[in-house]
């Protein structure tokens, strides 16, 4: 059910009070798989994402009014996003918000571009918080669209350093990822790194997505190459399922993973889960405790899986609005998305900004093992997230591609 | 020889969990002509009761009672709701059934959160009970085959060999002759459509401690058990067995054969140019290893238009 937030409504009303001739409010429309099996990520999106509007709209909101944002139910589809898209379009909104799934991710990043052009006078700006897809930042790149996440060779390069540095990695790595533009684009990236950090590929597979309930047979194949690790771009089920079926084989390999501090996994895999290790944008353990508490406060939880990336995206975006003054005027969505290119954003870990070649963000990636002695334990387990390493942006990220091809506005 | 073995008892009990959930959609169909799509959703009740109740008393009455419970929902849909749209036809029974699939889905995200819960066997199940070259085969896999191969022999006993079986087959076959002889044919109905939920229950309150418990359970099992009731012949239950182990087994094998079309050409000499083409042809079988039970379908279809072991008409 989608709903325009208006917590700030004293800024409202005051705007109302006052002799000043109206000003336009910035509206967001968050696109999210909010129903259908996506749900668990699309919700945390929105979760994240409207705490941090809240918080802007708490200081006073944008433009001399609260900044309004209202909830688009994807479905999980692309052809539901596309109507939700022209839905928002036609509500006035200036900035998208979206991440869950790739295809999604491209239909949305898509609809905007063409929206823009058709409509200079009224472009829109799309954030892009979860699609990992290399082709979002490089055929399909366009000025109006910022990627606060990472991509495949993003996360596998700072994996295999920190893991191969802990002596985890071992000679024989064995990939298996999901058979889709993602998991072919982790495929590559694990192939692309054997000589930098001396190993050897001994296999790799790509299976369906979401399709398989046993994993056992591909168990047997894994155990058949004998490897040091398992290196695998797997989400939900797909992770859930592989580390359960290894962890009943008793096999002893060492999982790198991208999305194990999904929630459910570390509570539905248990022992099993523990000593692999997971590349993600962010560990709360080394956030500042007071922000990380009033995230809890807030929302009823800890900001886990996606919610660090989403805050870290839509805050860089909320502090570039601080560098705009439209002086309660019309909203010139361009000049945000210039003062995007120019803003630095201190998530926590560092100092993070956007990449203007193909405005992927520039932030540092966090490595952290599964392991019982952690601050913040998980899903009710004893177990949690045990940072290891935090790699620098500019160490971790991967050059920009050729095929991006950015038409800047005059 | 290792990879014939491991391959074989893994697809076998796969075969059987596969069994076990579409036991009750070929008996509901079988017996009452009903096309239940919400059959994987009695599944995932049955995993999610079991789970609440193995967290309020223990693991068995969980594995009891969660059945028992998924059984009295399928009877309140088949005597409000089902019993209302049987007369429009077979149509608005699909369709309704259809429309319960997503009211299912989306109250236990409500209820339970749209995250995998944590529902697990307890730890006495959980050993090993062979080493076979090298790699613990766990002892629950082969409870959940037993559990299946338990749940064969019952149903199939009490089909075909007792006074309850008789009078079934025969509301099915002759509903008017079989009013006419003083049984309560809707009653019969009722109690075969409780009778199905129930045994997708009992397979979600297995399977689920086994393998995730999560929302989309339902979706992830709910097209394949259709295939299986229909490459074993619609209603018949030995079908379903042999269709069960074929889908698992083949599935299994599949994901250790590396073959490809661009390998088939490679037999006649064709092999390098196949491998230029890419794409498709050079698509190696474990990645489409979810294909082969639809595939298996076509071909049974084609072949066989009413299933392995179906009658016509």
């Amino acid at each position: 059910m989608p709903r325009w937030i208006t917590t700030a409504t004293a800024v409202a009303a005051l705007g109302v009070i006052s002799p000043a001739v109206q000003a336009e409010p910035l509206k967001i429309a968050i696109i999210e798989s909010l129903s259908g099996p996506q749900t668990s990520t699309g919700r945390l999106i929105a979760t994240a994402a409207e705490y941090v509007i809240d918080q802007t709209n708490t200081a006073g909101g944008f433009n001399g009014e609260a900044i309004q944002v209202k909830e688009y139910d994807n479905a999980g589809d692309t052809s539901g996003a596309a109507t939700k898209f022209r839905e928002a379009a036609a509500d006035g909104a200036h900035v998208i918000i979206q991440g869950a799934s790739s295809a999604i991710g491209g239909q949305v990043t898509e609809d905007v571009r063409k929206h823009n052009i058709r409509n200079p006078d009224h472009p829109i700006i799309y954030i892009n918080v979860g699609a990992e897809a290399m082709e979002l930042r490089g055929k399909k790149c366009h000025f109006h669209a910022f990627h606060f996440t990472t991509t495949a060779p993003y996360r596998t390069v700072p994996l295999m350093q920190v893991m191969s540095e802990q002596g985890h990695l071992g000679k024989r790595v064995y990939s298996i990822n999901q058979n889709y533009s993602w998991g072919r684009d982790m495929e590559t990236a694990i192939v692309d790194n054997a000589d930098r950090f001396g190993y050897q590929v001994v296999d790799k597979v790509l299976h369906e997505v979401n399709r398989i309930q046993d994993f056992s047979p591909f168990v047997a194949r894994i155990k058949s190459e004998n490897p040091d690790s398992v290196i695998t771009g797997n989400w939900s089920n797909d992770l859930l399922l592989l580390m359960k079926a290894v962890g009943d084989a008793n096999l002893d390999v060492t999982f790198g993973t991208i999305f194990m501090d999904q929630p459910g996994n570390v509570a539905n895999a248990g022992n099993v889960a523990k000593g692999h290790y997971v590349a993600h944008s962010s560990n709360i353990e080394l956030l500042d405790e007071a922000g990380t508490e009033a995230y809890k406060k807030a929302t009823g939880h800890y900001p886990v899986f996606i919610e660090p990336t989403t805050l870290n995206g839509v805050g860089l975006f909320a502090e570039a609005l601080k560098k705009v003054d439209f002086e309660g005027g019309d909203i010139n969505v361009d000049e945000i998305a210039l003062a995007m290119e120019n803003t630095t954003f201190d998530n926590g870990l560092g100092g993070m900004h956007v990449r203007k070649a193909d405005h992927q963000a520039v932030i540092p990636i966090v490595v952290s093992q599964v392991a019982s002695d952690v601050k913040y334990p998980v899903d009710g387990t004893e177990l949690g997230f045990k940072p290891v390493k935090t790699v620098a942006g500019a160490d971790a990220i991967y050059p920009a591609q050729d095929s991006c091809r950015m038409r800047r506005p005059e | 020889m290792e990879f014939l073995i491991v391959s074989t008892l893994n697809g076998v009990i796969y075969g059987m969990l596969l069994f076990m959930v579409s036991a009750g959609l070929t008996l509901i169909f079988g017996m009452m002509g009903v096309l239940n799509f919400a059959h994987a959703s009695f599944y995932m009740l049955g995993a999610y009761f079991a789970y609440t109740l193995s967290g309020l008393f223990n693991f068995w009455v969980g594995l009891i009672v969660a059945p028992l419970l998924v059984a009295i929902i399928g009877m309140l849909i088949e005597r409000y709701m089902l019993r209302r749209v049987h007369a429009h036809g077979h149509a608005h029974e699909l369709l309704l059934t259809f429309g319960l699939v997503f009211i299912f889905e989306e109250l236990i995200k409500l209820f339970y959160g749209d995250f995998p819960v944590s529902y697990q066997r307890p730890d006495y199940l959980n050993f090993a009970i062979f080493n076979l070259f090298g790699t613990d085969y766990p002892f629950y896999r082969v409870f959940i085959g037993l559990v299946a191969l338990l749940m064969f022999i019952v149903l199939f006993v009490l089909l075909t060999r007792t006074r309850v079986g008789m009078v079934v087959r025969a509301a099915e076959r002759l509903p008017d002759t079989a009013r006419a002889l003083g049984h309560n044919v809707p009653m019969v109905f009722l109690g075969v459509f409780g009778a199905g939920a129930g045994l997708a229950g009992l397979s979600g309150a297995v399977a689920g401690a086994f393998f995730p418990t999560n929302p989309n359970m339902a979706l992830e099992l709910g097209v394949i058990v259709f295939v299986v009731v229909v490459v074993g012949g619609l209603g018949s239950l030995a079908g379903s067995l042999i269709a069960s182990l074929l889908i698992g087994v083949f599935s299994s094998f599949a994901v250790g054969l590396d073959w490809s079309l661009a390998s088939l050409f490679g037999l006649i000499g064709l092999g390098d140019w196949a491998n230029s083409l890419g794409g498709l042809v050079t698509m190696p079988l474990s990645s489409i290893s979810a294909t082969v039970p639809f595939l298996l379908m076509l071909i049974v279809l084609l072949v066989r238009p009413a299933g392995l072991m179906g009658s016509k008409n």
